[in-house]
């Protein structure tokens, strides 16, 4: 097939099928446009880079280009996913063969909700070092432990959970991966108040909860393997949103750049304050300048060392810029609530930093990977690499 | 002062591009290694002109000179990478007066072919120094320009006034060598006395200084990212506790942060010579954004970097100190960094 052809195929499918959809929709849950979604999986636009087989049409990486440009013309979402869906590419790559062939449509479709249940109280930066168990019993695994900073886990149909499975080896060898039914009675799911008062994660705590044979994803014991390809597709999605202050319920109500903050708040005359605003406007966009050269190199071909220091720079961008609003605003900045809407975003900016600068990786991890994979430094030795888990220090 | 003397320079295409950085970089590594930098450094005019002579045949002096002038009629996007490559090795050589001179009067003679170096005084509301008391009065100039950079090597000083240019030749002026902090970019006071004469209106004096802060914002970016790969290779080679210094976190998390200064800092003069190039809306923006991020940049890596080797960057032969000194040279020249800042958010404020 030619790619006007192709382009033509998807445009008619486009115009006889595309009405459009209710408004939008949070990424976590059973997704509400899965009629949608269903019909274009069907029709083999959801995946097109994959087989046939697994709902795809095998094409390449330029052909599915221009059918997520005919999809994105007429505003149209649903295909792309074998780039975007983390759950979906997962499963491809790793679920058995009977459990890809329930569990592969129904995410494309967004029929399932799903979650992921890998940090836990005791393994944040040192995820290998997860201490929920899952026994071998009768047709599957009982699973035990707790978890934490998991989205979506009230409305999840399924958790992607690492868990132990071995104690007698070195702790990146002992893990399995699993998807976990989340609806089940040893499955236990509570809100988790944050420093900003909101709630959007969850504990979950998980007690002799079942999960079948045939949920194990990669081989038994091989689920860190699993994990990374897990992470490297989440970190890929997650470079695509667009960073920064989350907007919507407590997150800032007013809509102040920090130039017109510092106006507003008549401190603009002040030689001391607007070093500081300037300084701060500047990391912004110096950022913006590292990520456009960022992209540039890789289009070209060349390797780039920029990308990974987007997230280190705007942890540093967002708690000065809090920073700097909270001396804009003087003693206002003690108060907050709907009548000091200007309080509200500054103190809430302040604490929501650490959003970005602890979650995905702190700034320390950041530090690290910046310093062995992209300045090639040694690594630390780690105590911990060679003994048996069960040996390892916790705590 | 005719049409094709004030169009901006031309870009090459990205091959062309790589090639010309590549010539460069070719000829500083065969003739400004560090043993030629300390042999510079340590001469009495801190110049040299066999070096000078084969930058200008390679047309690295005439690069952002128009055509129509005997130059390479090239535009700031060129003159920042070429900058990079200077900067990274330290050349000591007058690339930016040349270059601001190439702005300011391209028809003097003897710039295309480098056979006259010209250095500048900005004067009056110019004066980056604060210091400088150059009084014009018809064609007439009196009192000290202070801290011009290459005057004492020039064969002309220009001042760039507020409203008028001025070519003085070197024998009518009294030139006074500072004793620089940083050898490898000399400086002098220079006192007027008398006539001048008159080569320009003064309409190309904030091109002149954007092009003079872009080739600045080159050589700290070039030498912030050279001094980041020393330190790195060094943290890599040095072993101590039995392990290289550079695996332990409290050497690694700085290697991480300076690599942020430093390609911060590529991406400022990057986009700033892109942007003086194309004429942008938002040029002044971005070229007072490059001035003090390229500088903050430079001066954190070289000192910081000079931390993270320890004792043996605290020794005269070890270069780390030529990158210090050179560093903190440019966080000045032209304007500190809070003088870039402020003048950054005037920018901002103009575009709101």
């Amino acid at each position: 097939m030619t790619d006007e052809q192709l382009r033509d195929e998807v445009e008619a499918w486009l115009a006889a099928n595309w009405t459009g959809l209710p408004a939008h929709h949070e990424s976590f849950g059973r997704d509400p446009r899965s009629a949608w979604l269903a019909k274009v999986r069907d029709a083999g636009w959801a995946v097109p880079r994959w087989d046939a087989e697994w709902h795809g049409r095998g094409l390449s990486n330029d052909q599915a280009k221009i059918i997520e440009r005919a999809f994105a013309a007429a505003g149209a979402p649903g295909t792309g996913q074998d780039r975007s869906n983390l759950w979906a590419n997962t499963a491809l790559a790793h679920a058995t063969d009977s459990f890809k062939r329930t569990i592969v449509p129904q995410l494309l479709a967004g029929e399932v909700g799903m979650c992921l249940l890998y940090s836990e109280p005791g393994a944040g930066s040192d995820l290998a070092a997860v201490r929920t168990r899952a026994e071998k019993v009768e047709g599957g695994w009982r699973v035990t432990g707790q978890k934490v900073w998991t989205s979506g886990a009230a409305v999840a149909d399924y958790g992607m959970l690492i868990a132990r499975t071995d104690w007698d080896v070195p702790k990146h060898r002992g893990i399995s991966f699993f998807f976990l039914p989340m609806k089940q009675a040893g499955v236990e799911v509570r809100p988790l108040r944050q420093i900003t008062d909101e709630a959007h994660f969850n504990e979950v705590f998980i007690t002799d909860a079942f999960v079948p044979e045939e949920n194990l994803l990669g081989p038994l014991n091989g689920g860190w393997g699993v994990l990374q390809t897990a992470l490297a597709y989440e970190r890929s999605v997650m470079g695509d949103a667009a960073r920064g202050p989350r907007s919507g319920a407590g997150g800032p109500k007013g809509d102040y750049s920090l130039l017109g903050l510092a106006q507003e708040a008549g401190r603009l005359d002040d030689p001391v304050v607007r070093q500081d605003v300037a300084q701060v406007i500047a990391w912004r966009v110096l950022n913006k300048l590292n990520t456009q050269r960022a992209k540039a190199e890789l289009a070209q071909g060349t390797s780039s060392s920029i990308m990974s220091l987007g997230k280190l720079a705007m942890s540093r961008i967002l708690h000065e810029e809090a920073r700097v609003r909270g001396l804009l605003l003087g003693p206002e900045s003690l108060l907050e609530g709907p009548e000091h809407p200007r309080a509200e975003d500054a103190n809430f900016l302040a604490l929501n930093a650490y959003f970005t600068s602890i979650g995905g990786g702190t700034d320390q991890i950041q530090r690290n990977i910046i310093g062995e994979r992209v300045l090639g430094l040694p690594r630390e030795p780690e105590v911990d690499r060679t003994v048996p888990f069960r040996e390892v220090r916790a705590g | 002062m005719t049409d094709t003397l004030v169009r901006p320079g031309a870009t090459l295409d990205a091959g062309d591009r790589v090639a010309l950085v590549d010539s460069v970089r070719r000829l500083l590594a065969d003739r400004c290694t560090e043993a030629d930098v300390r042999r510079i450094m340590d001469s009495e005019s801190g110049h040299d002109p066999d070096l000078w002579r084969a930058l200008s045949a390679l047309g690295v002096t005439s690069l952002v000179l128009p055509e129509a002038a005997g130059g390479a009629g090239l535009s700031a996007v060129e003159l920042e990478l070429v900058m990079e490559e200077a900067g990274a090795v330290l050349l000591p050589a007058p690339l930016i007066s040349t270059a601001i001179a190439s702005v300011l009067a391209p028809q003097l003679d003897g710039l295309a072919d480098g056979s006259r170096i010209a250095a500048i005084a900005f004067t009056g509301a110019q004066d980056w120094t604060g210091h400088g008391d150059v009084r014009i009065d018809g064609d007439r100039l009196s009192g000290t320009a202070r801290f011009v950079p290459d005057a004492a090597i020039a064969d002309t000083i220009m001042v760039a006034g507020d409203d008028g240019v001025f070519a003085v030749d070197r024998a009518d002026v009294t030139v006074t060598p500072l004793p620089v902090f940083d050898c490898t970019r000399r400086m002098a006071d220079v006192a007027f006395h008398g006539p001048a004469t008159r080569i320009g209106d003064g309409a190309q004096v904030d091109a002149a200084r954007d092009i003079g802060l872009i080739a600045l914002a080159g050589e700290q970016a070039g030498g912030a990212r050279r001094m980041l790969e020393m330190t790195v290779a060094y943290a890599t080679e040095r072993h101590q506790f039995g392990r290289a210094i550079g695996s332990f976190q409290a050497i690694k998390h700085m290697a991480a942060d300076l690599l942020l200064e430093s390609e911060s800092a590529i991406s400022a003069a990057r986009d700033a010579a892109r942007q003086v190039a194309e004429g942008s809306a938002t040029k002044d923006a971005a070229v007072a954004l490059a001035a003090f991020a390229c500088g903050d940049a430079f001066v954190r890596v070289a000192k910081d970097g000079i931390q993270m080797h320890g004792g043996i960057a605290f020794t005269w032969e070890h270069p780390a100190h030529l990158y210090l000194r050179r560093a903190r040279s440019g966080a000045q020249l032209y304007g500190d960094g809070a003088h870039w800042r402020e003048r950054y958010l005037r920018a901002l404020e103009a575009q709101a």
